[in-house]
């Protein structure tokens, strides 16, 4: 009976990554309570659903991405572009036709770049993780270029920072209804669409999907287009998520995005993952991260744990089943 | 000089050898020969390192050695030219020719001087006109064969194998090969060679050994032999050299049902003005020696690979495809019998996998719901009886059998107007194969086209109406009615037949 079920118990943990993350998020919260019970206070609550949220939206490209057996290094550098766009364009002014200028400007500049990636890892056949490097390299540096490193406006106008930040009774903030949002549209793209098919078929096997007459360098170019876009639109929440944009804000969502969606369950070798997964992933990271926060651990010793403890489910449930021949 | 006792080995349920054995003495050169599957590959693979086998013996020098990798074969003089080659595409020639044994200088570091002497010296006994600076993926197909020989050469061999390394080779250089064979047979080396190439084997061949179905049938002096003799130890059948490629054959098909004519295909140095037809509602069968070209043409007309001259008119027009999706929107089918690398999505479930075919056509972001998946799936399932398991499990649970019926599945279920099959029953087993034959024979019923290529020469005669042989990548006969007998296959497999054996034998 126990190594039945002890075997149960392995195979859940094999095959229900999203239910693992779940499950260790909610011990881990348990245990930051227990051990601090301070912690439980609708202000920590409010900004543990604010982080994830704002993560999950981040997070949004690269799944797609990831799916596609590709890799977006650039993300962290996109939003930190597009949330100093769309403070320069909004001038801090009263105008909602700004804001939407500030919107149209983010997709425009988020393709672009998702665009140069899709070139450069898909139609030159670089690696993905290079090119994208590069490409996160320029667009960082182009922000200093522009700005002179001391950018003009350094926030959006209140009224827009109420939108995403409001927190309504007083825990929850208003940035989970666009976290919906994109989980909403995300997850019909991938799993209720043929591109979504075409997509996690090509990250499967990308020679069988070619002749399966399935066009995989275009589908994997617009993919990597998409995903800027997403990245352009999470900067553009991102600048009125926080209250001081400079060079760089974002940059550490790259990392972040990429550990989220394969805490989620998506392979990294591609072919298999999803977007409700990387809410998972998501949460566990900032519960995680919030749990040694509240407990007062250096920041350096915060960080040494989180490597570890990622590395450790990384191993736990990203390796790849072996084909059967 | 070389002794292989008893060698077997198992992939999974295939017996690839069973107790084959292999004796080659010194200064004499051996043919091993053998028919598709026969197990020569895998005999060369043991030798070389690169397969362990499952049980046998190796001596060398009368010492029982284990060769269990590339360096252990090395160190025990045996050395191999490969058909497909193991040059290094981005090293220059001399870099390529002194890989893996480089000469070491002062301090340990490649003596860069000694290294191109060496080049040198052997690129000079084979005739080979080449920068030893030039990298290798800029030369001529057959000058990189060449510079395969003469790696191996550089590794002074006691056993030197060569397998299959003269088919891209023009006449003169295989005359300087087999000079320099004669050259180091005189020295005393071990020579074992792998070649479809009847009539090099009676140039230069002191013995054969020929493998059938795993198993050694046959061994014994060239000189005693004759090739009837030889393709019947190979095949079970004697050769009947009356087929031939160009005569007029006259056929039941109207000319207002033919769906697909190629025209003078090429696609060096694989293919070779290939002339194909095929018409609505037959089998048209291709065999052949493995790599000879069938492969290539198979995706030639798929527009997977560009052939460099030649028309290929279908559905009555000129076609002119950028990719495989082009062909697969004009109702063609493709089903590979390499699953694991071009069919199958293993991780994917049993019903994505039959909907593959039809994700790829139709509009990118309309809505598809898994229910649709799943009732395609079921549908395909339910009218061809494939029978895989359940519908949510992943692609890569089923066995092969099932995952080529998967496979099959898939492109049935778009009834396509030609389907193209590359030895699709390698590696399945006969319940399976007979299962895919009959979905298969209902398809054509429906006016379905198939054109199929077969390594199993009793398939090819079984499902095929017409059958095209493939030989050094030029069509050296097409059988028809009668003239489809085993015998008559086995001849224009090996080139024998009356057209193409007058140049050669």
């Amino acid at each position: 009976m126990k190594s039945n079920t002890a075997s149960k118990i392995k195979t859940f943990t094999k095959n229900n990554q999203i239910g693992m993350a779940l499950i260790i998020s909610a011990v881990l919260f348990l245990a930051t309570i227990i051990l601090n019970p301070k912690s439980l206070n609708p202000v920590a609550f409010g900004s543990i659903l604010s982080l994830t949220s704002m993560l999950l939206i981040a997070a949004a490209g690269q799944t797609l991405v990831i799916i596609s057996d590709g890799i977006d290094m650039s993300v962290g550098a996109t939003m930190s572009m597009t949330a100093l766009i769309t403070v320069a364009v909004m001038q801090g002014k009263d105008s909602i036709g700004l804001m939407f200028a500030a919107m149209a400007a983010c997709l425009v500049v988020g393709a672009v770049i998702g665009l140069c990636n899709g070139i450069g890892a898909v139609r030159a056949g670089l690696p993905p993780m290079v090119v994208t490097l590069y490409i996160s390299n320029i667009v960082t540096r182009l922000q200093y270029v522009f700005t002179g490193g001391t950018p003009e406006y350094t926030s959006v106008p209140d009224w827009f920072r109420k939108l995403i930040t409001t927190r309504l009774f007083g825990f929850f903030p208003t940035i989970v209804f666009f976290a919906v949002a994109f989980l909403v549209v995300v997850f019909f793209l991938l799993s209720r669409t043929r591109y979504g098919q075409q997509l996690t078929l090509t990250g499967n096997n990308n020679r069988a999907a070619f002749l399966t007459g399935i066009k995989t360098t275009k589908v994997k170019m617009l993919n990597y287009t998409i995903a800027g876009m997403l990245g352009g639109l999470a900067g553009f929440i991102g600048a009125g998520n926080s209250g001081f944009i400079k060079c760089g804000t974002y940059d550490s969502m790259t990392m972040d995005s990429i550990v989220a969606v394969v805490i989620g369950g998506t392979l990294l070798s591609g072919g298999k993952g999803s977007y409700v997964g990387t809410a998972a992933g998501a949460l566990l990271l900032i519960i995680l991260s919030n749990g040694l926060a509240v407990l007062q651990v250096s920041d350096s010793m915060k960080n040494l744990i989180m490597g570890v403890v990622l590395i450790i489910l990384l191993t736990a449930y990203n390796r790849a089943k072996p084909v059967r021949q | 000089m070389l002794e292989m006792t008893g060698i077997s080995k198992n992939f999974d349920a295939v017996k690839a050898l069973n107790n084959a054995s292999l004796e080659v003495k010194a200064g004499e050169i051996m043919a091993l020969l053998g028919s598709n599957g026969s197990g020569k590959s895998t005999m060369v693979k043991v030798l070389s390192g690169l397969v362990n086998p499952t049980a046998g013996t190796i001596k060398i020098d009368g010492k029982t050695v284990q060769i269990r990798s590339g360096a252990d074969a090395r160190r025990n003089g045996v050395a191999v030219a490969y058909q497909d080659l193991s040059l290094v595409p981005q090293m220059s020639v001399v870099d390529n020719i002194a890989l893996g044994a480089e000469p070491s200088g002062k301090v340990g570091m490649v003596d860069r001087k000694k290294a191109l002497e060496t080049a040198e010296f052997y690129l000079k006994k084979l005739k080979i006109d080449v920068e030893p600076d030039a990298l290798v993926q800029f030369l001529m197909p057959s000058t990189q064969s060449m510079v395969e020989i003469a790696k191996a050469l550089a590794l002074k061999p006691k056993i030197l194998i060569l397998d299959e390394a003269t088919a891209s080779l023009h006449s003169d250089e295989v005359d300087t090969v087999f000079e320099v064979l004669q050259e180091l047979k005189a020295q005393g080396v071990a020579i074992i060679i792998v070649t479809h190439r009847m009539s090099e084997i009676f140039r230069v061949c002191d013995r054969c050994t020929i493998l059938k179905g795993g198993e050694t049938v046959a061994s014994g002096n060239i000189k005693d032999m004759d090739l009837d003799e030889i393709v019947f130890h190979m095949t079970g059948k004697k050769p009947d050299h009356s087929a031939g490629a160009g005569q007029h054959l006259e056929h039941t098909n109207k000319e207002e049902d033919l769906l697909l004519d190629v025209k003078g295909l090429s696609l060096p140095p694989k293919l070779d003005s290939v002339d194909f037809r095929a018409y609505r509602g037959e089998v048209v069968g291709i065999g052949g020696l493995d790599g000879q070209g069938q492969a290539d043409f198979i995706r030639a007309l798929l527009a997977d690979q560009k052939p460099s001259s030649g028309t290929i008119v279908y559905k009555g027009r000129e076609v002119h495809y950028h990719s495989p999706a082009d062909a697969i929107a004009d109702d063609m089918g493709f089903i590979s019998g390499d699953r694991a690398r071009e069919s199958i999505f293993p991780i994917r479930s049993v019903a994505e996998n039959i909907f593959a075919g039809s994700a790829a056509k139709g509009k990118l972001f309309a809505p598809l719901m898994p229910k649709t998946v799943n009732d395609f799936a079921q549908k395909a399932m339910d009218d061809y009886g494939i029978v895989a398991g359940s519908k949510a499990h992943p692609a890569s649970s089923l066995s092969g059998g099932n995952q080529q019926k998967l496979v099959v599945g898939r492109w049935i279920a778009l009834s396509p107007a030609l389907l193209l099959l590359d030895d699709p029953t390698k590696g399945v087993d006969i319940h399976s194969r007979h299962e895919i034959h009959e979905i298969l024979k209902k398809c054509l019923e429906d006016g379905m086209s198939v054109i199929y290529v077969s390594s199993d020469n009793e398939e090819l005669l079984e499902i095929s109406d017409r059958i095209y042989v493939f030989y050094e990548g030029k069509i050296s006969a097409q059988l028809v009615g009668a003239d489809r007998t085993e015998e008559k296959l086995v001849a224009a497999m090996l080139g024998l037949s009356e057209n193409t054996a007058k140049g050669e034998a």
